[in-house]
């Protein structure tokens, strides 16, 4: 299983249809704790996957994850309907994991998810190993650690841009509405992060 | 910015990895029943400390924090301001001189020595402007002793009177 596949919102065949998403917020709201189940069910694995790309840790992207789900549910009499449910419960969740990191700077810890099956079999991986990179030998296992561990030297808003769109796939104008900031700077942001990470990861890339 | 794509393509090949990391089997499952029993259970989904229930509640401290962040001639520009206007603060109430300023030059343009009269003596001094001051008066604090002595203490004499 792939968890945190490129999404974008109208290609992503998990994308629940708007209007059904509005229905299950209007009964979330009036304290229908099933509709709320379905709306958690339907985005846990994304929220999750953000968090846990942010954090590099899996217990802190769980309780996060968590937590925000709640807190979202707390807020949703707030939730005006300006932007979509999925756009809003992202805020909540990145602004809480950026509170978050802000705060732990110094307490930096990776407990990394295992790669799944597939990874040995993905194309643009394959692409990458048999290429005569001058590490070629490094397995997946240790590519992953450093890839993690050049993430984690990113500050906080260029990590969140690279995780949003290179690693989820979302479109510039979703982060810029998911940051609240203009695609400018999303744009900027996106290329800055990535000239850093290609400079920690030099080892590793042709 | 094609040309800029092409440049990270390896480093898009090598972040695909991120997507295969993929928290214990059966995580999934479990995680709406767990946020569900934390909601009915009153949990705010708040273990934030003070600091970041301050951050969650200002979104303008948040981007204050970011801009710190991203732009460093900012954070500079900031902390140089606060010093200032600490410095400023720190010297205007060291110069007790300054403050009375103001009243003294009032009082000053519209009372003279020469048209104090018996009778204007009379009325309060408030009302003929004359202005009190509590400040000390400076000039009449005694000075230190160059030899160093800064109390002499009265020696008693004695005087013999002569046959």
């Amino acid at each position: 299983m792939i968890m945190s596949a490129p999404v974008t919102r109208t290609d992503d065949s998990e994308a629940p249809a708007p209007v059904e998403e509005e229905v299950l917020v209007k009964q979330a709201r009036h304290g229908d704790l099933e509709a709320y189940d379905e709306l958690v069910r339907r985005h846990q694995q994304r929220i999750y996957a953000t968090i846990y790309h942010m954090t590099a840790n899996h217990e802190d992207a769980n309780d996060l994850a968590q937590e925000s789900f709640i807190k979202a549910f707390k807020a949703l009499k707030s939730f005006k309907g300006g932007s979509s449910f999925y756009t809003w419960l992202y805020r909540i969740a990145v602004n809480k994991t950026i509170n978050f990191l802000k705060l732990r700077k110094n307490r930096v810890h990776m407990s990394l998810n295992d790669l799944d099956f597939n990874a040995e079999h993905d194309p643009d991986l394959m692409a990458l190993i048999s290429d005569k990179t001058p590490r070629r030998d490094a397995g997946l296992t240790e590519l992953q650690e450093k890839l993690n561990a050049a993430l984690m030297k990113l500050s906080e808003p260029h990590r969140l841009v690279v995780v949003l769109h290179d690693v989820q796939g979302q479109s510039h104008e979703e982060i810029a509405k998911i940051m609240d900031c203009n695609i400018g700077t999303v744009r900027s942001r996106l290329f800055y992060a990535r000239q850093q990470l290609q400079g920690f990861l030099a080892d590793y890339l042709k | 910015m094609k040309e800029n794509e092409n440049n990270f393509e390896s480093l898009r090949h090598l972040l695909a990895l991120k997507r295969h990391e993929i928290p214990p089997p059966g995580y999934f499952n479990d995680f709406s029943r767990q946020v569900i029993q934390r909601v009915r259970s009153g949990d705010t989904g708040d273990s934030a400390t003070f600091a970041e229930h301050l951050f969650d509640q200002s979104p303008w401290l948040t981007r204050l924090a970011q801009a710190f962040t991203m732009k460093p001639a900012f954070a500079g520009g900031f902390a140089g301001t606060l010093c200032m206007l600490l410095l400023f603060g720190i010297v205007y109430a060291e110069r007790p001189d300054l403050a009375p300023q103001p009243v003294l030059q009032a009082a000053a343009t519209s009372t003279s020595l020469a048209s104090v009269t018996p009778a204007s003596l009379a009325q309060p001094a408030d009302q003929i402007g004359i202005v009190s001051s509590t400040n000390p008066v400076l000039s009449l604090q005694t000075a230190g002793s160059p030899f160093g002595q800064q109390n002499p203490l009265a020696q008693p004499v004695s005087l013999t009177l002569g046959n």
